[in-house]
């Protein structure tokens, strides 16, 4: 009878340790293991999670309506960068300022106006919070509003309203009243026009004042010009605006036209009238977007068009020509207030309100609020909105829109930028300005990648290919086993050193003999192959000399010397073909040598018409071959020389040559080997940063130019997110960059490895 | 392939010969580019620290110049021969470039005068001069006719360079640590502002403290100002060099062979446990070496139990089928994603998400000044750990499968448990595997530049990552890196060519270190192979 459990002496137990220790540390690898796992594929997700945010629309969430000005919408209304103290500004002589959380008082500041004048017009320059107004004696004048904060125990804000009033001016000759008013500062100029009554009839006049610097800071204001534009008018004007840059008077007419009026020289000079709408249409509403050079305009039957002010082709002066149309209104625009950040702008018509985007043309957000809405106003902030009702309450909502300006047109799209002269893919991330328009088309980059791979493997191909053919097929055994190695030393080599000796030595040699290097490239095979041919006619005692599989270590000199002569040989060449001409087509003669100029580097742009750098896509893709040729060579190696050898015998057996039998035998068999490490060098040529960073002027243009630079996916990443603010939109798109880098790599690398897996099957059949 | 049949002796011609020596090409080609690069850089490397002969240079225009002949070349313009000069003797109202090409063809004359002195200097670069006389301090005064001239000037520069040192200290190490109590004093009265008045006064002291320590360092600096060498330029100029600010000086053409290769070792050993001086350009990279290997030892440190962890998973416990096969496929995938992604991941996670949480948690006083929510040694390291986990993962792998099954059957038929098998046989069996791969992980890391820039990597750290202020191991500190520094030394100098031999020296050691870790593991992967190829049925 076998002993039952309880009969086996305690000593043949395991002791309780060992199995808790056991079952302890199984399930600690087993946890660790699926953690560290996941782990790994969480930098996938956490990579898409801060890409998402991109492709969110704006968020929009009502916060309060209050009541603001009793009764009636008040002429014009604005509001302070934190949104606390909005005020309005009923045309009287004083201004209310409402507490937006509703605990102070509404508390109002006098104004002094000239004696007696009824203000008839006035406008609100959010950006330098400003109110310019217009009277009914034909004067303009401005008042400006500035907020102080205060920071009180426990960092709780106090804001103080103040108002400085400006000097008053007479427009025109006479004294009618003030329809319309417009104001641009401009630093030193500023200008001020007005659509003014007389005689029963509309009339345009601006005034432009000069501010005179000194050292004492800004001096004193005078009036420079004084000018009626009525003449140059096509029609009777309705409304006008006045861009910030102050250098000139846009004037809408009823017949639909919108002239334009340069300021900025000695005299008023018209230099545009353009029908925005198809004829018949009037323009209900023009508004100025962030930047003051691209107009909004909608007609009455809510079509809204973007004109923006750029220099035509064909043209030498900045007009402005459509170039968006954005989705249709419900009707004319009624209402319109812009964004001090971006392009961002708030309209609509009516009761519907929308949040549009200029560079993408995209609606960010839109709803029907419910209520006739009569004004509009963004903070400085661009957090909040606040809308008018025709009762005088003003309902205010947060705005959450930071990244207003990606979305697939702007990452994929031609998107036609403020001051281009066509649409195009631009990627041109930061620049000078607040106003800067960022330009973040990720096409040039990925075309740039795209172009640095091709030229890399162009080089790469051939001769990790053929290197692993003749490694895996014909090498000796004994010496395979240094030469294996040796090139796999070539895949460590770091790719901040290939590609400082790509910038600082290679480049300087390649951009003065490029005829020579095309000669090296040409001339090199050919003489293996003409050595290779005449050397099988050779008798059979003299083939004999040479072992097999020693070719290689034979043809290292005569490579070596044949490389030399068509290195020197190069120059002739250049002086033959690469002469330089002159305008007439006359070829350019050296004073010194009397002989015909000949450059390769000067040569190149003219025959093509396409530039010629010093740190090209020659240079990347040759030093790029040095980490890619041995990623291929590897994997193809082993690929070849895991083909059965009784096949290769079997091949041999019946007569084959070892040529026939790695053409017809084991080139078939590697064939998806061969493949999966084409891709796997793609996969590494995709990636690599520090060879392009260096070795290319990294500009992001798009042309398939050898001698020309690129910006690829990854050295744009390597060049701009350091500099990037976290979180910013620029920030989030160089996370998709790196997206689209992972996924296209990860692709690549699961196709080649399939592939692999599929082969290995392969040889278990055979 | 071992014993492929005999293929060639017959008596036709066979067929393809021409495509076989094709194919030889493509293998020779690869061959010669990889000793060529090696080549190319191990020479220029070494030239670096190789003492050149000083040569007084006549030329058709301009006055006479004595510098070194650093490189011979033929113009590529021009098809004549140029050489690359280095004249050295910088100084604060003449700071031109010391580096530049002379076409042979504007030569007339050359000559390799006796008496030429070089000296390296603390500022301004190298100079190159013929010595006059000196002036001790004491005012005692030694033309270089002298015989004494030579010993007299070493013992000066012995004395100048333990002041220096001395300097050093005071600057470095007791200035530093007062500094530190006042950095610490400072946010301790923004977090305690009721007890400001003591605290006040306690910097107060402090600061009296350090002005003594500063006073104490100007006046050591002032006196190393005061034993003057006299020197004649070629163009016939003299100026007085402050012998504290030498600290080598030689006489190249009276040099011998061996004199020259001692001289080649002592300036690589500078090189190597120096501090870097003028931008870079100069000195030693001893911080850029130790930063290196901070975070190459940190990042094994990581990916070492990480990666065996992870390994013994997939192919101990984790059931063999579809997932795991699809899990390995996507780890051993991961080698090839670019190293830039796990740069961007490394910042966006690691820096800006953890990094600033840990300041909100730990290091709110010294905020909005971010203590590890910025790029830093330890964020550096487990980026890279994570871009060379599937190096790990996939050697330690494959080292696990590559153990014999008997011998796992033997262990538990002998009734060792599961984790006993693993540990006491599987573990061992397989570790030069586990080896192989982290030296290759080492080496990777070693090498990579590219996410490093965006996780802490620094052109110039004023402190290493390790030292022997407490807590010792400064996790949070910016470091330097050989890797880095060849691209910042290289493309971010104002004079490129006087940075280029930094450069190419700095570029030699990186390559070596790699290359050796490369080499290793691939020695270490041939053994194992033959060792199970012999084991295994």
């Amino acid at each position: 009878m076998p002993p039952t459990p309880s009969d086996v002496p305690d000593r043949f137990l395991v002791s309780k340790g060992t199995l808790r220790f056991d079952r302890f540390m199984n399930a600690a690898i087993r946890l660790g293991g699926l953690g560290i796992i996941i782990a790994v594929f969480g930098i996938f997700i956490f990579i898409i999670s801060q890409v998402l945010p991109l492709f969110r629309s704006a968020e929009v969430k009502e916060i309060a309506a209050m009541p603001f000005a009793a009764g009636k919408a008040p002429m014009v209304f604005g509001i302070d960068e934190w949104a606390e103290l909005p005020f309005y500004y009923e045309g009287g002589s004083d201004v209310t300022f409402v507490d937006a959380a509703g605990v102070k008082p509404p508390r109002t500041l006098p104004l002094t106006l000239p004696g007696g004048a009824q203000v008839t017009a006035a406008s609100y320059i959010s950006a330098d919070q400003l109110v310019v107004i217009g009277t009914s004696d034909g004067q303009i004048g401005t008042f400006t509003v500035s907020y102080t904060a205060e920071f009180g125990e426990g960092g709780a804000r106090s804001i103080t309203p103040d108002l400085t009033m400006g000097e008053f001016y007479p427009v025109g000759t006479s004294g009618g009243a003030i329809r319309a008013v417009g104001y641009g500062d401009g630093g030193e100029t500023k200008v001020v026009a007005a659509v003014q009554d007389s005689a029963g009839k509309p009339e345009v006049h601006a005034v432009v004042l000069k501010q005179k610097r000194s050292l004492m800071g800004k001096g004193k204001l005078t009036k420079d010009g004084d000018y009626d534009l009525t003449p140059m008018l096509t029609g009777a004007p309705v409304n006008l605006r006045v861009p910030r840059t102050g250098d000139a008077v846009l004037v809408t007419t009823a017949e639909g036209v919108v002239d334009y009026i340069f300021l900025g020289g000695d005299e008023p000079e018209k230099r545009q009238e353009f029908k925005p709408f198809a004829e018949g249409r009037k323009i209900a509403s023009i508004d100025l977007i962030f930047g003051d050079v691209s107009l909004v305009l909608t007609d009455d039957t809510g079509e809204m068009t973007i004109f923006s002010l750029l220099v035509p082709e064909g043209s030498d002066q900045r007009l402005f020509v459509k170039t968006k149309t954005l989705a249709n209104l419900a009707g004319p625009a009624t209402f319109f207030a812009r964004s001090q950040r971006n392009k961002l702008f708030l309209t609509g018509s009516g009761q519907q309100v929308s949040l549009r985007h200029s560079t993408t043309e995209q609606v960010r957000w839109e709803q029907n609020v419910g209520f006739e809405v009569k004004g509009a106003v963004i903070d400085a902030k661009c957090a909040s909105f606040a809308l008018l009702d025709a009762g005088g309450t003003l309902h205010r909502y947060s705005l959450d829109d930071p990244h207003p300006e990606s979305g697939w047109k702007a990452y994929f799209g031609k998107v036609w930028y403020e001051g281009a002269s066509k649409p195009e893919y631009t990627w041109q991330s930061t620049g000078g300005t607040d106003d800067f328009e960022p330009k973040l088309s990720l096409r040039p980059l990925i075309h740039g990648t795209l172009k640095g791979t091709f030229w890399a493997l162009f080089f790469a191909i051939p001769v990790a290919l053929l290197a692993a053919v003749y490694t895996a097929q014909f090498l000796r055994v004994e010496v395979k086993r240094i030469v294996k190695p040796m090139m796999e030393i070539m895949a460590s080599l770091p790719s901040v050193v290939l590609g400082f000796l790509a910038a600082l030595w290679l480049a300087p040699i390649i951009e003065n003999r490029v005829p020579s290097l095309f000669l090296v490239f040409g001339g090199v095979p050919l003489l293996a192959a003409l050595v290779g041919a005449a050397w099988s006619r050779l008798p059979a005692q003299r083939r004999a000399m040479l072992r097999p599989g020693m070719e290689w270590v034979a043809f290292i000199p005569l490579m070596l010397l044949a490389a030399w002569g068509f290195w020197s040989l190069g120059p002739v060449l250049e002086s033959w073909i690469c002469v330089i001409k002159d305008a007439s087509g006359q070829p350019v003669i050296d004073a010194a040598t009397g002989r015909a100029v000949a450059d390769f580097r000067a040569w190149w742009p003219q025959i093509t018409g396409t530039p010629f750098e010093q740190r090209n896509s020659l240079v990347v893709g040759v030093m790029m071959g040095f980490a890619v040729i041995p990623v291929i060579f590897t994997i193809a190696e082993d690929a070849l020389s895991n083909v059965p050898a009784s096949l290769t015998a079997a091949s041999a057996a019946l007569g084959a040559s070892r040529w026939q039998t790695l053409r017809t035998v084991v080139l078939p068999i590697a064939s998806s080997g061969i493949f999966s490490a084409l891709m796997i060098g793609l996969g590494r040529a995709v990636g690599e940063t520090m060879i392009v960073v260096m070795a290319t002027g990294n500009t992001p243009v798009m042309d398939w130019n050898l001698f020309n630079g690129m910006r690829t996916l990854s050295a744009n990443i390597a060049t701009e997110l350091p500099e990037a603010p976290v979180h910013s939109t620029l920030y989030r798109t160089l996370f998709l960059g790196a997206l689209v880098l992972f996924a296209l790599t990860f692709m690549l690398n699961t196709a080649a490895e399939i592939l692999r897996h599929r082969l290995r099957e392969k040889y278990k059949l055979v | 392939m071992a014993d492929r049949p005999p293929l060639t002796y017959s008596i036709k011609p066979p067929k393809g010969e021409a495509q076989v020596w094709l194919t030889a090409m493509g293998l020779a080609v690869g061959i010669v580019m990889v000793v060529a690069l090696l080549g190319l850089i191990v020479k220029r490397g070494t030239n670096v620290f190789w003492p050149k002969r000083i040569v007084e240079i006549q030329l058709k225009e301009g006055g006479p110049l004595l510098a070194e002949r650093v490189i011979s070349q033929k113009n590529l313009k021009t098809g004549r021969e140029e050489w690359l000069i280095h004249s050295g003797n910088k100084s604060k109202d003449d700071p031109g470039t010391t580096y530049r090409y002379v076409d042979t063809g504007e030569i007339t004359g050359t000559a390799e005068p006796q008496g030429v002195m070089k000296a390296e200097r603390m500022e301004y670069g190298d100079a190159i001069f013929y010595p006059v006389s000196l002036t001790a301090r004491d005012g005692a005064s030694i033309q270089s006719t002298d015989p004494t001239f030579r010993a007299k000037l070493e013992s000066l520069m012995k004395t100048g360079a333990a002041e220096r040192q001395q300097v050093q200290r005071l600057e470095k190490v007791e200035i530093g640590r007062i500094n530190k109590k006042i950095q610490d004093l400072d946010v301790k009265i923004k977090v305690h502002p009721e007890q400001a008045e003591a605290l006040t006064a306690e910097k107060a002291t402090l600061q009296a403290e350090y002005e003594k320590l500063a006073a104490q360092a100007r006046g050591l600096h002032e006196a190393l100002g005061k034993d003057l060498l006299r020197c004649r330029l070629v163009s016939g100029e003299e100026r007085d060099q402050a012998i504290g600010e030498l600290i080598r000086v030689y006489e190249p053409n009276k040099l011998g062979f061996w004199g020259r290769l001692k001289l080649t070792f002592a300036r690589f050993w500078d090189f190597l446990s120096e501090d870097p001086r003028e931008a870079n350009t100069e000195g030693g990279i001893f911080p850029a070496i130790f930063g290196t290997f901070v975070m190459t030892i940190l990042m094994s440190l990581v990916v070492t139990p990480l990666g065996v962890i992870a390994a013994i998973y997939l192919r101990e416990y984790a059931r063999q089928g579809l997932l795991v096969q699809v899990v390995r496929i996507s780890v051993n995938n991961l080698a090839g994603v670019p190293s830039i992604v796990f740069g961007v991941f490394g910042l966006g996670f690691f820096v800006y998400t953890i990094g600033s949480q840990v300041d909100s948690w730990f290091f709110s006083d010294s905020l909005p000044t971010p203590t590890f929510g910025t790029g830093g040694v330890l964020w550096a390291s487990l980026t890279l750990a994570l871009l060379t986990l599937p190096v790990v993962i996939v050697a330690t792998e494959e080292a696990l499968a590559s153990v014999p099954r008997g011998v796992r059957e033997a262990a538990l038929a002998c009734g060792a448990s599961k984790w006993q098998t693993i540990q006491r046989v599987v573990l061992p069996a397989s570790a030069p595997g586990v080896l192989t791969g982290v030296i290759l992980a080492m080496a990777r890391g070693a090498g990579e530049v590219a996410p490093l820039m965006l996780v802490g990597v620094v052109k110039l750290a004023p402190s290493l990552p390790l030292d022997t202020t407490a807590p010792f191991i400064h996790a949070e500190r910016k470091f330097m890196h050989l890797g880095f520094h060849i691209f910042d030394v290289g493309f971010q100098s104002p004079d490129s060519l006087a940075a280029q031999p930094m450069v190419y020296a700095t570029t030699l050691l990186l390559i070596t270190l790699v290359v050796v870790m490369n080499l290793a593991a691939i020695l270490l992967r041939n053994k194992l192979r033959k060792k199970y190829a012999a084991g295994t049925f």
